[in-house]
């Protein structure tokens, strides 16, 4: 569970979700707005969530603190 | 064809209607369409002032009414009666006949005077009471001074006998009756002067006494310890009485005028105590008489205002609404000679039928064999925009619409509002629980609607009326919130981490320990590794990745909305502006943004600690720079074959300038040309009602007008009343002026692309002050109460509770989401709408009560 590759499996989802918002979307004069927003709200959440998984895929920097107690550790 | 539905993408589909109504139906024809809401009528009558209008007559007759309604509304107010508010939303009113308004009229003009008669005997009644109860003042003071005298003077005389210096003929009375005292003062010739003078200019008159009279007198004032009330004005006044005593006639004459001039009122008092005893029977006597009066006129005033108080409210309404039908009907031409009444106005297309139905049910009811007609008619004149909204998406066209109104039949911008507006907003406001008090808020506001529309107060009204965006904010700042993982500044710990410590074995407390990744390539699936919240070095992590996000989002905002600019080109039919605007700058912006998008993408793709390859990673923003400054040269290098690439692609950037400079300008002249060849002439030259279909693809001067071409249905060519063309002017093709406004445009959209991409750091910065600011908010107030422990701990953890609450609304939601949200709208406005929006229209505001009822400054107080 989320290796690398779930960059892809999360692009899938969200096209799966897009393609069912496109259909599902109720038939009124409101369709185009359902539509546009759903999947304009997908893909923005989509691509957040992208990019802070990216960010952490390959991190150069190691967290580093020094305030941790022996306790906490060591549980 | 009938057009298609109106959606919220464009604006509606608007046709310029025709009516001619006849003259006796005029009134009831505007007042139904007023109900209806669906025209917006042009002025057939500009050339016209107020006064030379048909139905000025009538205005001014309502405005009588409206005067003494208003003169109802100020007593009413006076006496402190409630008024009964008219609701607007679920009370109606039959719409008036004309006999009716006439009758309120009459009804009006004999309330207001039985009203002004009533108030004024009133006041009359009220002055004379005032001034009895003054008058009975200043005789109980002044006679309470003349008792206390004569004790004095007795006490006087009483001394006086045992002295041998006193008169003798004094000496020869013994006993001195009280009538004697009294003649005493009569003997000596000193005369007074009593009355009543308003409190705070006691000093003054004294003064002015003092220094008048050189110190020749005796005064005295006693105060009046209940306050009057001043009839002219219904407010309380404090008062005090005052008695002078001087000598000589000319001098009293002196202190009454000066008195008077200080706005004093005199009663006479008798000195007599007997007499004195009689005025102040008389006085009350007098004051009874008057209060009964009194109290009967003020329960008539009460009973009738209360009376007028009921349907006051109603009134105003309808007299409101009769004056916009007929400031309506002053717009329209009206034909002497066929008594017929010529409206022209815009309305949507596919309201058309409704239209024409409501003027057949008017003309049916009113028994009339003329019918009324109602025409489409072809113009070349720019429709007005007119954006169908409901109750969720009318704030975020509200956003769009504060901005600008966009031109008509191009491409909505609210559409992409309504997600990028709150989620921009969402990546800098980014806190799972500040997120929840604002969606609470949000969805209390949309539960209660109802009852909620009422309040007046405007800050929450501003609140109310942006409920749903608030809702759309609040749900994606929870996703942000899990993203940042930020929850009141804590973290959540939802999964496993990727890092663990490494211990070293002879670990003490306070030695700095560095995080090791897991070997198996599992990563933190959702949000931010919570291991990072309270770090050394989180800071630096976060920002890297924050900033990263702005321009990543910053990209695909901007991409976005230059794609809108290639559906409003293709919508308008203008291809130049397709291959002269869009593809060059297109190309541009992705040769260097979506490059750099790209590149962000590929170096986090790749393992830079790999064991087997270690490479050093390239500093990005560098790379950027040298990419400019030193094309062809490499820093570090960071995949093979990049210096050619990179030379490749400024190139590609740099070559789009003189395309996007040239092409559209010289594109135009050609075209221009080619049909001069033909024997064209210009589009001014040629304006024709019904000659209009298809000059979109002119491309020519007059590109904002471009509308959709609408099929002619038959009736559509019709005659004009008046002045159509007058209005819209249309200029020479000017090849000169088309090079400047694309030189402007040039240098604006490349120099945008850097400035735009950079003002969306703004989403980094905020969030990064954000959480800052909650941190710190956390540890100078709840977190160390935690630490706590017995009853002062409980006692502080209390307080601290509250006080780390209080201010997490006020700073962190309140303050922190109206700053957001301000840099949220300028990235809509500035950064995504110039990229692709004209904004060159005007708002459809149709003629309707609804509207004008609810603008009405003047009405706010009698709607609820």
């Amino acid at each position: 569970m989320a290796q690398g590759y779930s960059i892809f499996i999360g692009l899938l989802v969200i096209v799966v979700l897009s393609v069912a918002a496109w259909f599902l979307a109720p038939k009124s004069e409101n369709q185009i707005i359902w539509r546009s927003s759903l999947i304009l709200a997908f893909s923005c959440c989509y691509l957040m969530w992208a990019i802070t998984f990216l960010a952490q895929l390959h991190p150069l920097i190691e967290p580093r603190r020094s305030d941790l107690r022996k306790e906490y550790l060591h549980s | 064809m009938a057009p298609g539905q109106d959606t919220m993408l464009r604006s509606a589909e608007m046709s310029m209607v025709q009516l001619y109504i006849s003259n006796e139906i005029g009134r009831e024809v505007a007042t139904s369409l007023g109900e209806l809401g669906l025209v917006a009528f042009r002025d057939l009558n500009s050339e016209l002032s107020a006064f030379q209008r048909t139905f000025t007559q009538e205005i001014r007759r309502l405005d009588n009414v409206e005067r003494q309604l208003r003169y109802f509304y100020t007593q009413i107010q006076k006496n402190d009666i409630p008024l009964r508010k008219f609701d607007v939303d679920n009370e109606r009113l039959a719409n008036p006949s004309t006999s009716e308004i006439d009758e309120l009229a009459e009804r009006c003009q004999t309330l207001e005077q039985r009203i002004f008669q009533l108030n004024d005997s009133y006041e009359t009644l009220k002055k004379r009471e005032v001034d009895l109860t003054e008058w009975r003042w200043v005789l109980r003071e002044a006679g309470g001074f003349f008792d206390r005298a004569y004790d004095s003077v007795v006490e006087d005389i009483r001394t006086s006998t045992d002295n041998d210096d006193a008169p003798l003929l004094q000496d020869v009375e013994q006993h001195h009756t009280a009538a004697d005292v009294e003649r005493s003062f009569s003997g000596v010739n000193i005369g007074f002067v009593a009355g009543v003078i308003d409190r705070s200019r006691m000093a003054v008159f004294e003064r002015s006494m003092w220094r008048s009279l050189r110190g020749n007198l005796f005064m005295n004032s006693s105060e009046i310890p209940e306050p009057l009330i001043d009839p002219a004005t219904n407010d309380k006044v404090h008062k005090s009485v005052f008695v002078i005593f001087a000598h000589g006639r000319e001098i009293l004459a002196k202190i009454r005028k000066i008195a008077e001039a200080l706005g004093a009122n005199l009663y006479s008092v008798d000195e007599n105590s007997d007499l004195r005893r009689d005025q102040v029977h008389e006085v009350n006597a007098r004051l009874n008489d008057v209060q009964s009066v009194l109290r009967n006129t003020e329960q008539t005033l009460h009973a009738e205002l209360a009376q007028i108080s009921q349907a006051l409210s109603a009134w105003m309404v309808l007299i409101t609404k009769e004056k916009a039908v007929y400031d309506t009907l002053n717009n329209f031409s009206y034909d002497h000679s066929r008594r017929t009444l010529i409206a022209e106005g815009w309305a949507p297309t596919n309201d058309v039928n409704r239209i024409r139905a409501t003027l057949q049910e008017v003309t049916n009811n009113a028994g009339l064999s003329v019918p009324s007609i109602i025409n489409e008619i072809k113009t070349n004149k720019t429709p007005p925009t007119y954006i169908k909204t409901n109750k969720f998406t009318e704030a975020f066209q509200t956003i769009v619409n504060a901005y600008g109104t966009p031109t008509y039949s191009e491409f909505n911008p609210g559409i992409p509002t309504i997600v990028f507006f709150p989620f921009l907003f969402a990546t800098m406001f980014g806190d799972i629980g500040h997120a929840i008090i604002m969606g609470l808020a949000a969805l209390a506001m949309i539960y209660w609607e109802k009852p909620l529309k009422k309040v007046t107060f405007e800050l929450f009204a501003m609140l109310y009326y942006g409920r749903y965006i608030a809702l759309l904010m609040a749900v994606f700042s929870m996703f942000t919130g899990l993203m940042y993982n930020d929850i009141f500044s804590q973290s959540l710990t939802l999964w496993n981490s990727a890092w663990h410590w490494k211990v070293p074995d002879d670990y003490k407390e306070g030695q700095p320990l560095v995080a090791e990744l897991n070997d198996s390539g599992y990563r933190y699936p959702f949000g931010l590794d919570w291991i990072w919240h309270g770090t050394e070095n989180d800071l630096l992590f976060t920002n890297s990745y924050k900033m990263k996000l702005s321009i990543i989002f910053a990209y695909f905002h901007m991409t976005y909305s230059l794609i809108l600019s290639y559906i409003n080109a293709r919508h308008f039919k203008k291809p130049i502006d397709i291959w002269g605007n869009f593809v060059p700058g297109m190309i541009f912006f992705q040769a260097i943004f979506g490059y750099l998008v790209g590149c962000i993408f590929y170096k986090w793709s790749v393992n830079w600690n790999d064991p087997t390859n270690p490479r050093q990673p390239p500093g990005l923003l560098n790379m950027l720079i040298f990419m400019f400054l030193q094309p062809g040269t490499l820093d570090i290098q960071f995949y093979p074959g990049q210096a050619g690439v990179q030379v490749f692609l400024l190139l590609l950037a740099v070559v789009q300038v003189p395309v996007l400079l040239f092409l559209k300008p010289f594109y135009l002249r050609w075209e221009h040309n080619k049909a001069r060849a033909k024997g064209y002439r210009a589009i001014g030259e040629r304006s024709r009602v019904s000659a209009l279909d298809g000059d979109d693809e002119d491309g020519n001067g007059h590109a904002v007008g471009g509308r959709h071409s609408t099929e002619s249905d038959g009736e559509g060519v019709a005659m004009l009343t008046q002045d159509l063309h007058g209005e819209e002017e249309h200029e020479e093709f000017e090849f000169s002026e088309h090079l400047i406004e694309q030189i402007i445009h040039t240098i604006e959209f490349c120099l945008n692309c850097v400035s735009h991409t950079a003002s969306y750091l703004r989403l980094w910065a905020l969030s990064l002050a954000h959480q800052q600011l909650s941190v710190v908010l956390w540890s100078m107030t709840l977190g160390p109460a935690l630490g706590n422990t017995g009853v002062a701990g409980v006692i502080m953890l209390v307080f601290s509770f509250y006080l780390w609450f209080v201010l997490t609304i006020a700073i962190l939601v309140l303050m922190e989401g109206t700053s957001a949200m301000l840099h949220s709208l300028r990235l809509s406005w500035v950064e995504s709408f110039s990229k692709f929006a004209q904004f060159g229209g005007w708002p459809f505001t149709p003629f309707s009560f609804a509207a004008t009822l609810e603008e009405s400054e003047e009405l706010k107080e009698f709607l609820c």
